[in-house]
């Protein structure tokens, strides 16, 4: 028994280590390593998935940069607005979801169904909508509010600060602005091509919550600040740009131009894009809606669905084209100013003792090509062949160059390959053939810019190049890009690709396309007051775009200023005239005139006066009131106007017309001495229908002062309008605006 | 009870009493035949165990704390405190439980065996009439207070289980004395431990079992197969469902990082925050008191998975400090067991003892996802009344057992 008990004893001892050893080393060593394991070898994986769930990321919108004009206009510009976030996570009960989903549903005119799919998501950070303004804002807080009151649900809606793209004014520049889209991404325009520069970079606030997303009661936050895009500026003038639009905008409407219209401005020295404009363009704060409202009611005559859809989305590519860039056209006559260039560079021709025959046709390879006067131009010099856009005189040109040095001076001049202008949608050329080879015919069309299809910004960009003196530059619509905080980050210096003609030889086509200009007033692009070079252009489409049955011609226009020493050149593209005019002369030359003619002293170029032009100059009256009639006279005299004494009294009491008032020179003042006299009136006779000597002649003799506008220096001007009717009561005095037009010319 | 029985408890009588008088020292008076004084200081407690539970009580009531707070500020209406005010009046009260328990002569609990056998049948038999908490009956009581019906059997298990060794140690070798009393006991508990069900519950008694049948001597073969019959019984119950409770548990077990479904993501969630919260802490970890994982994350945090806490905001160096200390606990409670004056002494302060490492290694097996999520809390550190009262009474009795093993050393 005791022996039993003892062994008992030995064997309870001997059992108790091994449990002791299995409890110590096997239990507490598994559980020391699998935790060492834990918090060792896996903690870093652990760790950073144990903060994915704790902290919660909230993205802080970057404020978009600024785009300037060249002045400092504003022409694009972030307000804050606000963005809609939900944490459907800390909903409770269906019934939350439902009310939420209404609210937020009916507040931001969304879909019930999405909001509640939202809703559904086990997330803390869900976008509801962006760009919410303060009206719907007021709403969303009831909202909030009501929810707190009867859920208890005080963190499940959120706004955060938003940024909303504002044009301040909508249409102008629209094609090359462009705009965004609802997360703030560039669209088209600048906006899509220095995206990356305006969007900046979204910060994030990054906060500990606990598991229902509130935040947990002690500091862990980190606010990575958003970083605000950068601004641009322009070369774009917003001032030469709105007088461009709406000189076109009005053109368009005159002359019934079917598919829109695009113009250019460009400084030649630099490449820099004053203006570059399509006219219609679109509302840049509501881009998606059709600005044309003949188009807009053909869509929504359209019955099919899916066909309306279809018109519509044409409709919207088609009012967001960037004409100056994506178009293609046959340039026409403007093209002669390349192949002349050609022809002196290779001294083919000789400026002052080449001439050419033209017999109203020419026959190229059996194929009898016409001039646009059927009667022919006889025998012309280089400069008479240009002013007359004398089409066979350059299939002479042309075939002198040849083929090879064509198309070797083709892309030369850039045609061949894209400006590189900084938009996007640029198109490339299409020549004859890819390798560059022509048939005759080719070439002889080519001459005079039909068969070659270029862009807009092409033909300019070369244009350019004759009148800066035979560099080829690269167009560009952006200056300078600066910081948030105003420090510039980029500078876009000039780029000049290559020297392509002399000197000497673009002074040659100056001075042809100068006196082209003088000689065919404002057919060719004439301002009163500066040296203007200008060539026009008409060119038939391919296909009759708009169906009515007739061919369709572009009308463009290319001019620069001064002649002597260009600076700024503007090209004018008119697609599709639909009334009687399609000439470049008739439809796209006179708006280069009224532009140029409002630009020009704003761009600070300085009048040139010829002396014929001195003589039609305006004087300015000057303030005679007060004065005795005898200081009036005096004072009239000096600004170069005749004063008309009316009345006994010792002192003028009243003048006609009001001082600061332009009077051609040697205009009449009327001044009054009592106030009985001033009370006599004159009416306005015809002055339509006569040339600029009767007009004057008729005027004087109603004591009236005739202010001229429009071609009254060509030889065969005649008034067309005049800005008071006949019949109309006025003070003797009155300025009487007439305008006139030249009645024949190019027909080109 | 049979003849033998009471031979055995009677011889066992004597012998304790003619031990404990020869090994007296002189200036104390020998104990009449009739028994000892029911309450007996002996020669003094063991401090260096009662200083190591005070220790751990005191730390896991500062980790309980660290760990509920957050839990509290946001479900009880910004009390943080809620939960340590309560724990506290546990700590206190089990303190007090244990101190005056340690004064009892465990010898008492010879004749208490049967009795609380007899409570622990009758509340694992009461607690399914009553309704269920989550599912599962587990508690009886009245009120806030109750007490898991578990807890009383696995102290009901080990009194039994260490009486019936110190009667019968030379006859554990065999299957009438050695194995089946032991397979009946255990047999009828886990069946009423199924219908609860308490899984978790289950696995300790068993482990408790054979720590208990290992140590009274029986033959080790019947250990071995009682090793095959647990897992055939385990893929008995798995293939019939019966473990259906236990089975959703395990589903996603070991697999916590691994979620492919949304279900899985739920089943998952508190023992992946869990994973989440232990790799957190690193080496040093985060600081006491900075854990990130216990702000709703990681569900009851003050409960099972309050190590989890413990390694986020002490690191794996104050993981491994904590676990030292049970570990302590551990050898100094079964040292000083086997120092105890008879053979039920012996086995009832080892019983006692390896209960709390075993509770420590499962319950950590459990948060780092080695072990299905089912419910075993850890001893001194998870929030519980009847958890904290019963396992200091039951270091009161080891306490008591170790004022008689330090008799007789001395």
């Amino acid at each position: 028994m005791i022996k039993s008990e003892k062994g008992a004893k030995q064997k309870l001892g001997q059992r108790t280590v091994v449990l002791l050893s299995i409890i110590l080393i096997v239990g507490f060593g598994a559980v020391i390593a699998r935790i060492a394991y834990l918090q060792l070898v896996k903690g870093e994986e652990l760790s950073q998935k144990a903060v994915e769930q704790q902290l919660h990321d909230t993205e802080i919108s970057a404020k978009r940069g600024t785009i300037y004009d060249r002045t400092g206009k504003v022409l694009a510009q972030s307000a804050s607005v606000w963005r809609v976030v939900m944490a459907p996570a800390n909903f409770k009960t269906d019934e939350q979801r439902k009310v939420t989903a209404k609210g937020l549903s009916e507040i931001l005119d969304l879909d019930y169904d999405d909001v509640l799919e939202l809703t559904k998501q086990n997330s803390y950070y869900v976008n509801v909508k962006r760009k919410v303004e303060s009206a719907e804002r007021k709403k969303l807080l009831k909202l909030m509010d009501t929810l707190k009151e009867k859920y208890e649900l005080s963190n499940v809606i959120d706004l955060l600060d938003d940024y909303k793209r504002y044009y301040p004014y909508n249409e102008l520049a629209s094609s090359v602005i462009g705009f965004t889209g609802s997360d703030d991404q560039g669209l088209s325009g600048i906006e899509y091509q220095y995206d990356d520069y305006l969007s900046g970079t979204s910060g994030r606030l990054v906060s500990a919550k606990n598991s229902r997303g509130t935040d947990m009661p002690f500091d862990y936050e980190q606010n990575v600040a958003a970083e605000d895009g950068h601004d641009l500026v322009l070369t774009i003038d917003e001032t030469c740009q709105s007088v461009l639009e709406k000189y076109m905008t009005q053109n368009i409407i005159d002359f019934g131009v079917y598919n829109r219209a695009c113009g250019i401005l460009m400084d030649v020295t630099n490449g820099d894009i004053l203006s570059m404009a399509t006219v219609g363009g679109f509302n840049l704060n509501d881009p998606y809606t059709i600005a044309d409202k003949e188009k807009r009611k053909e869509i929504k005559a359209i019955k099919d669905k899916t066909k309306k859809q279809k018109a519509y989305n044409e409709a919207l590519q088609e009012q967001w084209r960037n004409k100056a860039i994506s178009d293609t056209y046959y340039p026409g006559s403007v093209f002669k100013i390349i192949t002349s260039a050609m022809a002196l560079q290779e001294n083919v021709i000789d400026a002052d003792t080449s001439t050419f025959y033209c017999s109203g046709s020419m026959k190229v390879a059996d194929k009898e090509i016409g001039c646009h006067n059927l009667s022919g131009h006889g025998t012309q010099t280089f400069e008479q062949a240009i002013i007359n856009s004398c089409n066979p005189a350059f299939m002479q040109i042309g075939e002198k160059v040849g083929a090879e040095k064509y198309w070797e001076y083709y892309q030369a001049f850039g045609f061949s390959e894209l400006t590189g202008i900084d938009l996007p949608g640029e198109s490339e050329d299409i020549f004859f053939s890819e390798d560059g080879s022509m048939q005759v015919v080719d070439l002889a069309v080519a001459s005079f810019g039909q068969g070659i299809s270029i862009t807009p910004i092409q033909m300019i960009t070369a244009v350019s190049t004759v009148a800066n003196g035979g560099n080829l530059v690269q167009p560009h619509i952006v200056k300078q890009i600066k910081d948030a905080d105003g420090n510039v980050v980029k500078n876009f210096d000039n780029t000049v690709k290559r020297k392509v003609v002399s000197e000497d030889v673009t002074k040659t086509i100056n001075k042809c396309l100068e006196d082209n200009a003088i000689q065919n007033g404002v057919k060719c692009g004439y301002v009163a007051g500066y040296r203007v070079a200008g060539k026009t252009g008409t060119s038939e489409k391919l296909y009759d775009s708009n169906g009515d049955g007739e061919e369709d011609y572009i009308s463009s226009f290319v001019g620069y200023a001064p002649a002597d020493d260009p600076k700024y050149a503007m090209l004018l593209f008119f697609d599709t005239p639909t009334g009687d005019n399609y000439y470049g002369s008739v439809v796209a030359a006179p708006v280069f005139s009224e532009v140029m003619e409002e630009l020009l002293p704003y761009l600070e170029v300085e009048t040139e006066y010829t002396d014929e032009e001195l003589e039609n100059l305006d004087a300015v009256a000057g303030t005679y009131t007060g004065l005795t009639v005898e200081q009036a006279q005096q004072q009239a005299e000096q600004d170069n106007i005749i004063a008309v004494v009316k009345g006994n009294g010792d002192k003028v009491v009243a003048q006609v017309p009001e001082a600061g008032s332009t009077v051609p020179n040697g205009g009449t003042v009327v001044l009054y001495t009592d106030k009985e006299s001033a009370t006599q009136t004159v009416e306005i006779p015809n002055l339509v229908g006569y040339s600029l000597s009767e007009a004057n002649e008729i005027a004087a003799q109603c004591g009236l002062n005739l202010s001229v506008k429009g071609a009254s220096t060509a030889s065969d001007a005649i008034s067309t309008q005049q800005s008071l009717a006949e019949g109309t009561k006025v003070a003797e005095g009155t300025v009487v605006t007439v305008t006139f037009s030249a009645q024949t010319g190019v027909a080109d | 009870m049979s003849t033998e029985t009471l031979r055995r408890v009677s011889d066992e009588k004597r012998r304790r009493t003619s031990r404990g008088s020869s090994g007296r020292t002189n200036n104390r008076k020998a104990k009449s035949s009739t028994g000892r004084k029911f309450f007996n200081r002996g020669m003094g407690l063991d401090l260096p165990f009662l200083i190591i539970v005070l220790i751990l009580m005191v730390v896991g009531l500062i980790m309980m704390f660290s760990a509920s707070y957050p839990v509290a500020y946001y479900n009880q209406n910004g009390d943080s405190f809620y939960f340590l005010k309560r724990q506290l009046i546990f700590v206190i009260l089990g303190i007090a439980c244990m101190l005056v328990i340690s004064f009892i002569d465990y010898h008492s609990l010879h004749r208490l065996s049967y009795m609380f056998l007899g409570i622990s049948y009758f509340s694992l038999i009461l607690v399914l009439f009553l309704p269920a908490v989550n599912n599962v009956h587990r508690w009886v009581g009245v009120g806030s207070f109750g007490i898991q019906a578990s807890e009383i059997s696995k102290f009901a298990i080990i009194l039994f289980m260490a009486h019936w060794g110190s009667l019968y140690y030379d006859k554990m070798g065999t299957i009438k004395y050695g194995v089946l009393p032991a397979v009946l006991l255990f047999g009828t508990t886990a069946g009423l431990l199924v219908l609860e069900p308490h899984f978790s519950g289950i696995v300790i008694i068993f482990l408790l079992t054979l720590i208990m049948l290992f140590i009274s001597g029986i033959n080790v073969k019947w250990l071995g197969m009682a090793g095959i019959v647990a897992v055939i019984a385990f893929f008995i119950a798995w293939a019939t469902g019966m473990l259906s409770y236990a089975m959703q548990r395990m589903d996603g077990w070991g697999q916590a990082l691994e979620y492919t479904t949304k279900e899985m993501w739920n089943t998952t969630w508190q023992t992946r925050n869990s994973l989440y919260a232990i790799g957190s802490g690193g080496l040093f970890g985060l600081g006491l008191g900075n854990s990130r994982q216990k702000y709703l994350f990681l569900p009851e945090p003050q409960n099972d998975f309050i190590f989890a806490i413990v390694c986020e905001e002490l690191g794996l160096i104050g993981a491994i400090t904590i676990l030292l200390i049970f570990a302590l606990l551990v050898w100094r409670g079964i040292t000083l067991s086997l120092r105890a004056p008879d053979r039920f002494g012996k086995l009832l302060g080892i019983g006692l003892t390896s209960q709390i490492g075993l509770q420590v290694i499962l319950n950590i097996l459990v948060i780092t996802d080695w072990l299905p999520n089912t419910g075993i809390s850890l001893p001194f550190f998870s929030y519980g009344g009847s958890s904290m009262i019963v396992l200091s009474a039951q270091m009161g009795v080891v306490l008591s057992i170790s004022r008689q093993a330090n008799i007789e050393k001395a």
